[in-house]
This record gives C-alpha cells, sequence and structure tokens, in this order.
C-alpha cells in the first residue's frame, strides 16, 4: 500500500511540474517585483481602518480607507493627508452583491504594504490586484515583522527538491523586502 | 463505499465520517442571504422558458491588434473565428456529463452565442445600471483594470427572492446569478489569441484564448479558484502560447477541464438523475493537539474555532492516481443557527463510484488570509446581523506525514 500511495505522490508531482506560471488569478500577468516598483505610483504601508461599498460608472465597488505610513514611492496623501482611499471591483450593495475574483480584500485593522496606481476619481487601485498586496505580520518565533504577497497563496511541489515552492514573496523579513522594493526602484531611476 | 488510505499527518489528523452536517465542497463562491442564515453558493437558476442569455460585443481593439486570429482581421471570418473559441469555451462546461445543464441531456438551456456591437456592451452606462445580459467584452475600457490585470469576470447575485437587473429574470433565491460579463485588457498590454491565431507570427506571445475565457467561464457558473494543480480553476494559467487541458473535439467537448472542475460543476449543478457520480468524502481536518487553536478568538458570541480552516484537501484515484477533486477546509452552518462554526469540516461531493480515493490534507502555505481564496472565504462572514462573524486565519501551521493505511 506504501508504493501504491508513493506511486499516487509522484503522479501528483508530475502534474504539478507541468503546470508553470502566469498567473491567472482572475487573470493577472505575472510581474517581476522589479517590474511591479516600476510601475507603481504609490507603495506605502498602511493599516485598513474601514470599509464602504458603493455604486460607480455601472459597478459595484469597495472602497477601503487606511492611515499611510512610511511611502517607499510617491506621494500617497497628496488627496487627503494621512489617509488613503482605495477603490477595487465587488462588494454588496442593497440586495446585489459582486463578486470578482482576484481582487484583495482587506480588514479593519490589517497592517499592509501595497503598490497603488491612481484613478481617475482621485482615489487609488492596487496594481495588479492580489499581486501588488502584501501582508505584514510577526513572525511568532522570532518577533520580527514580516511580508507575505497575496499571489504567494498557491504552492507547488518541486520533486527535485521534495517540498512545496511558491512563486511570489512569502514570510520575507520587512527589512528585506525594502531593501529590494527601494533597489529595484533606485535602478529604474538610473 | 470508499476505502481510504490516508497518507496523512503528523500535527493533523483527519476523521472521515459517514454524514455530517451540510456544507458547500470544493470552492465555490458564495451569497450571504439578506434576511440572514448560512451563505449559499453562487448558481443559476436555468430553464428552457429561462435560458442563460450570452452575448459577445464584436467590437475589438485594432491599436494594436489585442485579439489574435488567423482570418484577417476585421472580416466575417475572424468574427467567426472568435465566436468558435467562445462557443468552444462553454462546451468545455456544458460538455461535463451528469450536470444539469449538459448540452446532450438537457438541451435548450443556453441560448444561441449573440453579437452586438457596443464597445461598452458589459455594463453601458453610468452609475447604476448592471444590464442582466451576460457579456464577454474584448474592447471595453474598465477603472478596474490597473497594470497587471489582463481580464476578469464580474458576477452580480441576489441576497434574496425577488430581485432582478434589468433584463435579468426575478431571483428566487438568494445566491442566484442575474448577470455575468468578462472584461478583456483592450489597451495593448496583453494579447489574446484562438487556437489557430496562436500558430501564426502575430500569435507568438499570446495568451491562449480558450484557455482564458474557460476559466473565466468557471465563475461566470459560480465556482472560484480551485487549490488543485492543472484544473481549469485553478489560479495559475499556462505561459503565453500553451494552453490547459486537451483542446476539445466533437466528443470531448470538455477536453480542457480537469476531473476537479468537472467533479466541482456536477456538485454545484447535480442532475438528480446522475447515479454513477453519487460518492462523497465528509470529514473534519483537527489538530492532534487541540491547544494548538486556543490562542485564535472566538469568532462570534461563544463559538471558537475548533479546527484547522484552509487545509487544501484532495482526493486523488488511488488506481489512476489523477487528482479528482479538492476544496477546502472551513466550516459547517446550521440554519437554524446560523453563526458558522469554523470546525475544519470538508465535503468532497459527486465523486464517481466504484473507486479507492486516496485523500490529502496540506497547508497553504505561508501567511494567507481568508482574501487571498477569494471570495470563497471572504464573503462567509456579515458584519452585522444574527449571522455576524470574524473570520479566523486561514491555518497553514501544520506538516502532513504519512499514516499507515486505514480503512
Amino acid at each position: 500500500m506504501k508504493r501504491n500511495v508513493r506511486f499516487c505522490i509522484y503522479l501528483l508531482c508530475a502534474e504539478l511540474l507541468l503546470c508553470c506560471c502566469a498567473l491567472r488569478a482572475t487573470t493577472l500577468e505575472r510581474m517581476s517585483l522589479a517590474r511591479m516598483a516600476q510601475a507603481a505610483q504609490v507603495i506605502v504601508r498602511a493599516r485598513c481602518i474601514s470599509n464602504s461599498t458603493g455604486w460607480a460608472v455601472g459597478e459595484i465597488w469597495t472602497f477601503t480607507t487606511f492611515e499611510a505610513g512610511e511611502t517607499w514611492k510617491g506621494d500617497s496623501t497628496a488627496r487627503a493627508p494621512g489617509m488613503i482611499t482605495i477603490r477595487l471591483l465587488g462588494g454588496t450593495v442593497g440586495a446585489l452583491t459582486s463578486h470578482v475574483s482576484g481582487v484583495p480584500r482587506f480588514h479593519p485593522g490589517e497592517d499592509v504594504l501595497i503598490f497603488l496606481e491612481p484613478t481617475s476619481r482621485n482615489d487609488f487601485s492596487v496594481l495588479g490586484w492580489a499581486q501588488g498586496t502584501f501582508r505584514i505580520r510577526r513572525d511568532p518565533r522570532t518577533g520580527e515583522q514580516i511580508v507575505t504577497q497575496d499571489t504567494a497563496a498557491f504552492a507547488t511541489f518541486n520533486p527535485k527538491t521534495r517540498r512545496f515552492e511558491t512563486a511570489g514573496i512569502r514570510n520575507l523579513p520587512l527589512a528585506a523586502f525594502r531593501e529590494r522594493v527601494q533597489s529595484a526602484i533606485a535602478r529604474n531611476g538610473e | 463505499m470508499k476505502r481510504l488510505a490516508a497518507p496523512l499527518i503528523a500535527t493533523v489528523l483527519i476523521f472521515v465520517i459517514a454524514a455530517g452536517p451540510a456544507l458547500h465542497a470544493y470552492v465555490f463562491d458564495t451569497t450571504i442571504p439578506s434576511a440572514g442564515g448560512c451563505p449559499q453558493p453562487d448558481r443559476w437558476s436555468l430553464s428552457l422558458a429561462n435560458p442563460l442569455t450570452r452575448q459577445w460585443s464584436t467590437s475589438l481593439p485594432l491599436a494594436p491588434p489585442t485579439i489574435i486570429t488567423a482570418a484577417p482581421a476585421q472580416t466575417d471570418a475572424q468574427l467567426a473565428e472568435i465566436e468558435q473559441a467562445i462557443a468552444d469555451s462553454f462546451a468545455a462546461w456544458t460538455g461535463v456529463s451528469d450536470t444539469t445543464f449538459n448540452a446532450t441531456a438537457y438541451p435548450g438551456l443556453f441560448a444561441p452565442i449573440a453579437r452586438v456591437s457596443a464597445q461598452n456592451a458589459c455594463s453601458n452606462d453610468g452609475e447604476t445600471n448592471v444590464d442582466g445580459l451576460n457579456t464577454i467584452c474584448f474592447n471595453q475600457a474598465s477603472a478596474a483594470f490597473t497594470t497587471g490585470v489582463l481580464a476578469f469576470t464580474r458576477v452580480i447575485t441576489a441576497n434574496a427572492p425577488g430581485v432582478s437587473v434589468g433584463s435579468s429574470v426575478t431571483s428566487t433565491f438568494a445566491g442566484q446569478i442575474l448577470d455575468a460579463d468578462t472584461l478583456f485588457r483592450p489597451d495593448g498590454q496583453g494579447t489574446f489569441a484562438t487556437p489557430a491565431g496562436l500558430a501564426t507570427t502575430q500569435g507568438k506571445g499570446a495568451y491562449d484564448l480558450e484557455s482564458i475565457l474557460a476559466h473565466e467561464l468557471g465563475h461566470w457558473f459560480g465556482l472560484d479558484h480551485s487549490a488543485v494543480w492543472r484544473a481549469m480553476m485553478f489560479p495559475y494559467a499556462p505561459p503565453p502560447g500553451q494552453f490547459l487541458g486537451d483542446r476539445p473535439t466533437a466528443q470531448t467537448p470538455d477536453g480542457p477541464l480537469s476531473d476537479d472542475d468537472r467533479t466541482a460543476i456536477r456538485a454545484l449543478y447535480p442532475d438528480p438523475n446522475d447515479s454513477l457520480d453519487a460518492g462523497s468524502i465528509r470529514g473534519r481536518i483537527l489538530p492532534a493537539n487541540p491547544f494548538a487553536l486556543a490562542a485564535i478568538p472566538p469568532t462570534s458570541a461563544g463559538r471558537f474555532v475548533t479546527g484547522v480552516v484552509g487545509a487544501s484537501v484532495v482526493a486523488v484515484d488511488a488506481d489512476s492516481g489523477s487528482v479528482v477533486a479538492g476544496t477546502l477546509s472551513g466550516w459547517t452552518c446550521n440554519a437554524s443557527n446560523p453563526p458558522l462554526q469554523f470546525d475544519g469540516s470538508f465535503d468532497i461531493e459527486r465523486l464517481p463510484l466504484g473507486h479507492n480515493y486516496v485523500l490529502y490534507a496540506e497547508p497553504l502555505d505561508g501567511l494567507v488570509t481568508p482574501a487571498d481564496l477569494g471570495d470563497a472565504l471572504d464573503t462567509l462572514c456579515p458584519q452585522n446581523g444574527p449571522a455576524a462573524c470574524a473570520l479566523p486565519p486561514v491555518n497553514a501551521n501544520f506538516n502532513p506525514r504519512g499514516l499507515p493505511s486505514s480503512q
């Protein structure tokens, strides 16, 4: 039986190998951190304050308000000092709910790093949706702040290393992540 | 019934039970009824009198062209080629046997694919109009597109009976889908090619239109992303120039799909006459040490997390080694006592009978919040009312290991 189970695992692993890798979550283009750092007009650490929903331009949107923290790129608070508003598709208004997969949702109190693009309506959207969303938490063992990209949620198995591996940023110390982002920004500026 | 050889668990045990409380398996989108109660899976209510209307906008971006075909641009042949790709993508789902909208067993539930010329056919006015027409748009700009977003599907559901939008039917239940639209990015950040278009010089570097459409149409029908590799609903697509599964044929229109996709759509639209796929495996993912969950705050008054939430549970055919279906462990809900109980339950339904299955539970590694998994978990807890609850964190803090085979 053990052999049978091992056989199944190997077959599963073989399937995993075949599935790389443009991201489609609804359908997203995979972007390197350097490209995202270049494309984002604002990169900011922020704490979620509240969510609201409403209609605009024929769609239901969720508007999330953040308290802006350290800004790594651009100026996030020119429009409303200290605060950032992000609009993302989907949400519930009255008797209707709009569902869009791949859109990040934020919960009050959450600490995040977000890569932003301005919209034409005086607020922001998240670049690449889940791809431009990084959640911050403390490593329970070291107490260090670490960062994980939303799109790192799904792991694939590498039979060579016999480990599940993820694409994207996962459990990276915040200081190291900042260094990588700032290095990418500096390279883009050269 | 089924023999479960469970090759699992170091700190986690799976208890397979013969029957459990109602739980929606796989990864469906859900809607919370406005009157309260348990989350309901999103799905269509189709009948011969109310078939699924579907249309696509023939307005195509020209500078640069984003839809690549073998036929010359701006010709009837090009439109026919695109429409064939759309039809084949629908047929992948309607070709799945033993669903209530299988094209052979239940013909007539899908209206013919119509064409419209309006560029912005996916939402057509200022503030509040969702038209109830289900549309695919290739040339509609949207404020939702940010860098890196190539296409998305927006699905509108009713939160209660008696609701309609535009020309949609009036809902008869919470979770009924009233409108679905798919928008492809029109500004050239991505290009999409039909199967014949992929073989052209211009099609190099383009995404396979059929693979992306079939994935988006999975969202139309109420499916969220799957954690099973190679599933059409897995969130990672093949690179540009490649496609998922097999190309559809008249004999196997559902060739692009995986068994996980088929099982999921059967579970969401179960054919009452299906006696082949009537199996189910239910159970809970529990920590070997129950104190491991003690630090998680209660999710509602008096209700604590009592199981592993967010483990990926996969059923593998023990003989063929193919992944048959997968779901996430999480919760149960009692309609008369609605706040969710996050007890680690899972339910894999519509499994073919007469097979042996091996069950795997794997953590979704890293910091995974419910939001990462899309609406499937994010919409489970309303903020107010009798069903109000707080989502617990997804539990990725366990290590599966093999156990001796068991019955």
